[in-house]
């Protein structure tokens, strides 16, 4: 149901000169081509200069920017950034050479790039006069670099900008309801939709034409830049650099979607997937070796854990779109089951060591048993009910397992103490609690445990694309669609997602078993609907609507994304869960299909807008006809 | 045209890649000259001391009393140059009462070549996933609140068979045998109660501490008028008090911490109960007696030392967490806290003189460590302060509490002895 | 002595104060058969709203004359907040799938509880909140306190004045109508966001009401009190059957009386001795929530439309 005002009839902008589908570029700033140019090419020639410059006299700022001729710290952020500007400028200018850069024409790329670098250098200045109390705390080249990259941007607004087509009048009504009617409010409104950019619809080439080496290559080289960036990022030793390079990340990775590169490499990636596939676990694998540091493979076991069960999950929700409030239970049942058969002595069969194959089919066969305990009855129900159902088993298992301790309920799990003690895993003889050598590399504990949890979310991936490709998985997404259509062609709703449910429960069953023994112990605490920290139901929900919903990466992105960004933002601290509710918020709001989209789900969301410029083409009586039936 | 793109690509990345390579190395080296200027001097180092506990969420008010706890004694320490040569900071780490999180700080802390040691954590389930990790790197961690017996005497302690697991782990909390044997002893002989209704929190420090007082209470000759156990966050404990009225109990002990006690107190004195309430140092806390209000009146509460009043060390210290206006709640263990980190401050000393007043290599100086604070012997100002041959303090000092015209008061203090 | 009828009362009045909440609940989903996570988030705000209002006034002042207008400070804090999340938060995502607003109703709750845990002063620890005295009545047996009377006053009086309100006000019906197909009372001319923003806020007031008849009861109100209290309303609203305002406040009184003779007699049943108490009463709880669905999918009172709203 959507409430366009009946009385209103659509009709194409008084402000637009054109007609609204069509293709429309405006730059924010106006100057002669020429100038803007050249004001972008000045920029970022003097912002690289200035990052050789010392940028404040005391080393008291983190990162030493005192350095003359010797980039440090942000300045290296800055570097890059300008440095990736100018290429990328040049490109969208027609450079031969590096037009491939740009693959639309578009400018956009260059102002996204551009507005990165501003962002981190004009952070980096006010950083360090926040922090040491004042601009006199600025060298010359920390005012080379603010002017610098000032000119940089201005020039970069100044470039012909590509748009969203323009927005028929009274489009406002439906954001803004009442307010709509409010002068200020509405034109800041329509300025706001006016100024987005456009780079969906602009055409690139394909890149199926190149060599099908040089296709070969990127992805390797995407892939070993990637591991190369994400390792810088988890290594960045102070606040201040994390925020610069989250920023500089944030900017590069959109500047390379408005240029259409990220397209083309999607493109390439879809035609050659198993390659794709392998370069991305050959990335995951080399991770250990190149982030040689235990504190960084522990936080990789955890994002892994966190992420194979967030997929566990998205089968659940996002394939059969099955909502499921109480999911860490059965990555808690995993756990717990592997625990008991580990010969860990505080385990009521503390003689009982489960090699690690029989643990993880334990614990996965125990996940299993809950699933179907739990789904059985109620898959029955409408979807709500399931909700609480789940949300409930969620807060029983919890409790239940406290008071399992032969005190207050059957002795099983030890109560409020957990188990603890669990003894490392050996697979084939390798001990993954000892240190390994491999040539000069040496590989501990966590390390060994990112590398067998690899393994595992390998699986899980393989189960979970090889499920929705398949008939099953085809029939989750009819009975998330439409549950009485896909009953009526004669699929079986509650077998079809009792599976789904099953399914999802044992994989989070198998990342359990891991779980237990990477933290040496389990305990009821985290167990819990919501907390301060993942894995709990509410931050696995989070991470798959975030990352995407029914797509392999989506939910793994956004659990990385869940796990490090607060662990590197530690000044949030008490502001921490906060600014994670805002922006669940906000995400829901203006990007509800997640950062990585399935396409179908996409144009779930974005319906309004995809048809309604459609729509407008047929004339007016069609469109509230249309809109009125829909 | 694409070969010569591709060298370009290559290029750059090769570029970049080398550029972020050069720089990590030299942020390094940035920082530990840093280090070395801010502190003024050319031979003056700086080690860090850890701090893991809950800093943010439902357990952060105690868990701040650990930091600052811990940053007040290492304040105490740089001015006074206990430690000549030496600044020590604090390195607080959040581990958000969540054992996954607080293993992954453990590994953090190892990993930072300036931790010398931590102190830390909490809860008795978070400790359990940090002990192997600091084990395994030889760095001393000295828990200021973990209560759980197993921790340092191993599974089978109630039988008399004590197996230490980890040599790295101390703590200045006494274990939850002692206050629970103590508090059983005080209402059983001083306060002649013989009817006792047991209630705890379900949670490692409440159910431990219930259990034994049960244990003891009963071999002394009480009666257990009745048990039950409560989920932390209730907040309606209506049909527990009709409970407990129901069994004419002649006291109520909780095991738990005073988020709980506080309303069950209120509303056992309001369901017509006059019985007195007694726990352990989980509600040792002003705050107990500010939200219960005249509730409280008459509630008990064991700790370990001696009473504050009677040490001018210990109020010094409250003086000076009042002072700076650091948040959190010092009244529970901020003081072992700072007994904590005292005595690591005092066993780098040690390690120090033996070595010619330098310190060693930080691995070397790690291990070494782990014997000088074995060795530990001062008085600290929760009492005096030294480790038995499991990790566990040796103070075995107890002092009953009464909350008496709204404030707690030292009612008995003693040593228990089994 | 015996105990039943005085566990019994226990949870009656428990149970009111689910059932206030509940409604909240139970009227935004019938209307737009939306879960509302946020609800305990709100009924929380309104309890400090409630206090925020208390600490204004000058010390010393008589409870039952700065009752009201803590009532009226809660509420227009509650209230606020409900219809500001429908507005900003609900409302643009109306016409997608329904995971999306769930997920923002999340965020909603996390940041409110957050919010106030931050920003409030003091919030850390529990916050006093004042009595209507604490000395209780007799009635035979039973111990009754006088803010629970106040607290079975108020579920009554609101109980009775919105069943008026549905069935008798233009409103009231234009709600009913929306409930039953808001596509065709749109083409009737109910202004079906207005009667969305209307849910909102009623169900906030009783929020709120439910608010400071806790903060009355327990003495003391905490940032993280909503989302227990939520969460048992939400299993009262299930119970009774979600979207039926009556069966709210049937399947709060059922829940709450459910779990006060769990933490009561569970342990007395041969066998069972380990799994009764307070520990246990939540579990009880959710497997009464099971059973009755397994048997009565609608929920006790089932989601008549005719009675919906």
């Amino acid at each position: 149901m959507t409430d366009i005002p009946l009385t209103e009839p659509l009709q194409p902008t008084p402000l637009g000169t054109t007609h609204p589908d069509a293709a429309r570029s405006d730059s924010f700033v106006t100057l002669p081509p020429g100038v803007a140019r050249i004001a972008t090419l000045v920029g970022v020639a003097g912002t690289i200069v200035s990052t050789f410059m010392s940028w404040t006299y005391t080393s008291a700022f983190p990162g030493d920017l005192t350095v003359n001729g010797y980039p440090g710290g942000l300045q290296v952020l800055t570097l890059i950034g300008a440095i990736l500007t100018g290429l990328v400028a040049l490109g969208a200018f027609g450079v031969k050479g590096l037009t491939w850069l740009v693959p639309n024409r578009s400018p956009n790329a260059v102002l996204l790039l551009a507005a990165g670098t501003f962002a981190t250098t004009w952070y980096a200045v006010i950083a360090i006069a926040q922090e040491l109390g004042g601009l006199a705390n600025l060298n010359p080249g920390g005012f080379v670099a603010a002017v610098a990259s000032l000119v940089l941007l201005v020039g970069t607004l100044g470039l012909p900008i590509d748009r969203q087509p323009l927005d028929p009048s009274g489009a406002e009504y439906y954001e803004l309801g009442r307010l709509s009617e409010n002068g200020p409010a509405r034109g800041t409104y329509r300025w706001l939709r006016q100024a987005r950019l456009n780079h969906g619809e602009l055409p690139v080439p394909d890149p199926a034409r190149a060599p099908a080496w040089v296709q070969y290559l990127t992805i390797v080289v995407v892939a070993a830049a990637g591991v190369k960036v994400l390792t810088y990022g988890l290594a960045t030793g102070y606040t201040e650099l994390f925020i610069g390079y989250l920023i500089l990340v944030v900017f590069t990775l959109w500047a390379f979607i408005a240029a259409g590169l990220t397209r083309q490499f999607s493109k390439i990636t879809a035609d050659h997937r198993p390659f794709a596939a392998l370069m991305g676990v050959v990335a995951a694998v080399a991770y250990p070796f190149v982030q040689n540091n235990e504190h960084w493979a522990n936080l990789g076991v955890n994002i892994l854990i966190f992420g194979t069960v967030a997929l566990g999950l998205n089968i659940v929700v996002g394939l059969t779109g099955l909502l499921d409030l109480g999911y860490v239970a059965f990555l808690g049942v995993g756990a717990y089951a592997a625990a008991l058969v580990s010969g860990s002595q505080y385990s009521i069969w503390s003689g009982v060591e489960f090699p690690f194959w029989a643990a993880a089919l334990t614990g996965m066969a125990a996940s299993l048993v809950f699933g179907v305990l739990i789904g059985a009855p109620t898959l029955r129900l409408r979807g709500d009910y399931l909700a609480i159902v789940t949300l409930g088993f969620g807060e029983i298992f919890r409790i239940a397992v406290n008071n399992l301790d032969g005190v207050s309920g059957p002795k099983v799990t030890n109560g409020p103490n957990g188990i603890s003690q669990i003894p490392d895993l050996s697979v084939f003889g390798y001990n993954l609690g000892d240190p390994h050598q491999f040539g000069s590399i040496t590989l501990g504990r966590f390390a060994n445990y990112y590398l067998l949890m690899l393994v595992i979310t390998v699986i899980v991936v393989l189960v979970f694309t090889r499920a929705s490709d398949s008939r099953i998985g085809r029939s989750w997404i009819a009975i998330r669609e439409d549950e009485t259509a896909a009953t009526a062609m004669g699929i079986n709703g509650f077998r079809v997602k009792l599976i789904a449910f099953a399914l999802g429960a044992s994989l989070a069953g198998l990342a359990g078993t891991v779980s237990a023994h990477v933290t040496y112990s389990v305990v009821p605490n985290p167990y819990q609907f919501s907390g301060a920290a993942p894995p709990n139901s509410a931050f696995l929900l989070a991470a798959v609507v975030l990352g995407g919903m029914g797509t392999v990466s989506g939910p793994v992105l956004g659990a990385a994304l869940l796990y490090i960004v607060p662990e590197k933002l530690g000044f949030l601290q008490r502001y921490e869960l906060f600014a994670f509710g805002v922006t669940l918020i906000l995400i829901m709001r203006f990007r509800p299909e997640g950062i990585i989209p399935n396409r179908r789900r996409k144009l779930e969301f974005h319906q309004d807008e995809a048809l309604l410029p459609a729509q407008q083409a047929l004339g007016d009586g069609t469109a509230a006809l249309g809109k009125a039936g829909a | 045209m694409r070969h010569r793109s591709l060298l370009l690509l290559t290029t750059v990345l090769t570029t970049g890649a080398l550029t972020l390579t050069a720089c990590g190395s030299r942020s390094d080296d940035g920082k530990k000259s840093g280090d070395d200027g801010s502190s003024g001097t050319g031979s003056n180092i700086t080690l860090t001391i850890g701090v893991d506990a809950p800093l943010t969420g439902q357990n952060s008010a105690t868990g701040l009393g650990l930091q600052y706890g811990t940053q007040i004694a290492v304040d105490d320490a740089n001015s006074k140059k206990l430690v000549p040569g030496v600044t020590f900071k604090v390195k607080a780490l959040d581990d958000k009462a969540l054992p996954a999180t607080g293993q992954q700080n453990a590994t953090a802390l190892v990993q930072d070549s300036n931790v010398i040691a931590t102190v830390g954590p909490l809860n008795s389930g978070v400790a359990e996933s940090m002990q192997q990790v600091f084990a395994t790197a030889n760095m001393v961690e000295i828990s200021p609140a973990n209560t759980n017996p197993d921790l340092t005497q191993g599974k089978d302690w109630a039988s008399g068979k004590k197996v230490r697991p980890f040599k790295t782990y101390f703590r200045t909390a006494t274990t939850d045998a002692n206050q629970g044997g103590f508090a059983a002893d005080y209402a059983y002989n001083t306060l002649k109660k013989k009817n006792v209704f047991v209630v705890d929190d379900k949670q490692a420090y409440g159910a431990g501490l219930a259990a034994i007082f049960k244990g003891k209470f009963a071999s002394l000759g009480g009666k257990i008028a009745g048990t039950d156990h409560v989920n932390t966050g209730d907040t309606d404990y209506s049909a527990l008090v009709t409970k407990i009225k129901q069994s004419h109990a002649d006291m109520l002990y909780y095991g738990g911490q005073y988020d709980e006690s506080e309303l069950i107190t209120k509303q056992l004195k309001a369901g017509g109960v006059n019985i007195p309430l007694m726990g352990g140092d989980g509600m040792y806390s002003d705050t107990y007696i500010k939200t219960a209000g005249k509730a409280a009146t008459g509630d008990l509460a064991t700790s370990v030392g001696v009473p504050v009043s009677t040490l001018p060390a210990a109020q010094n210290f409250i003086k000076a967490y009042k002072a700076k206006g650091y948040p959190g709640d010092y009244g529970t263990y901020g003081g072992y806290s700072y007994d904590a980190a005292t005595a690591i401050i005092n066993a780098v000393k040690t390690v120090m003189d033996a070595n010619g007043g330098k310190l060693p290599a930080m691995n070397d100086a790690r291990a070494k460590l782990v014997d000088a604070v074995q060795k530990t012997d001062f008085d600290g100002i929760a009492g005096h302060v030294s480790f038995d041959q499991y990790g566990d303090t040796t103070n075995k000092q107890l002092t009953v509490y009464q909350v008496k015209n709204g404030a707690w008061t030292a009612v008995k203090s003693g040593v228990y002895s089994g | 002595m015996h105990t039943l009828p005085q566990q019994l009362a226990n949870g009656l009045f428990l149970g009111s104060m689910y059932g206030l909440i509940a409604i909240g609940y139970t009227m935004v989903y019938g209307i737009v058969q939306l879960i509302n996570f946020a609800h305990g988030e709100i009924f929380m705000t309104g309890a400090f709203g409630a206090l925020t209002v208390w600490n204004c006034l000058p010390d010393g002042m008589n409870i039952w004359a700065a009752l009201p207008l803590m009532l009226i400070g809660g509420a227009i804090v509650s209230v606020l907040i409900a219809v500001g999340a429908e507005r900003f938060a609900y409302r643009p995502l109306r016409g997608a799938p329904r995971l999306a607003p769930l997920i923002t109703a999340i965020g909603l709750s996390l940041a409110l509880q957050q919010a106030i845990f931050v920003w409030y002063p003091g919030a850390d620890n529990a916050k006093d909140f004042p009595q209507l005295g604490t000395h209780p009545y007799h009635l035979g047996s039973i111990a009754i306190q006088r803010n629970d009377i106040f607290l079975v006053a108020a579920a009554v009086v609101c109980m009775v004045g919105l069943a008026a309100f549905v069935r008798t006000s233009r409103t009231g019906r234009a709600m009913q109508a929306t409930a039953q197909d808001p596509d065709t009372a749109q083409l009737m001319g109910i202004d079906t966001n207005r009667i969305i923003v209307i849910a909102f806020a009623i169900g906030g007031l009783f929020a709120a009401v439910a608010g400071v008849a806790f903060g009355l009861k327990y003495g003391q109100i905490t940032y993280n009190m909503g989302f227990q209290a939520g969460l048992k309303a939400f299993t009262a609203a299930v119970l009774g059957g979600i979207g039926n305002i009556y069966g709210a406040m049937l399947g709060g009184l059922v829940l709450g009386i459910a779990e006060a003779c769990a933490t009561a007699y569970i342990a007395n049943i041969p066998g069972m001795h380990q799994l009764g108490g307070q520990g246990w009463a939540n579990v009880w709880a959710f497997v009464l929530l099971i059973v009755v669905l397994l048997v009565r999918p609608q929920g006790l009172l089932g989601e008549r439309v005719a009675d919906r709203a």
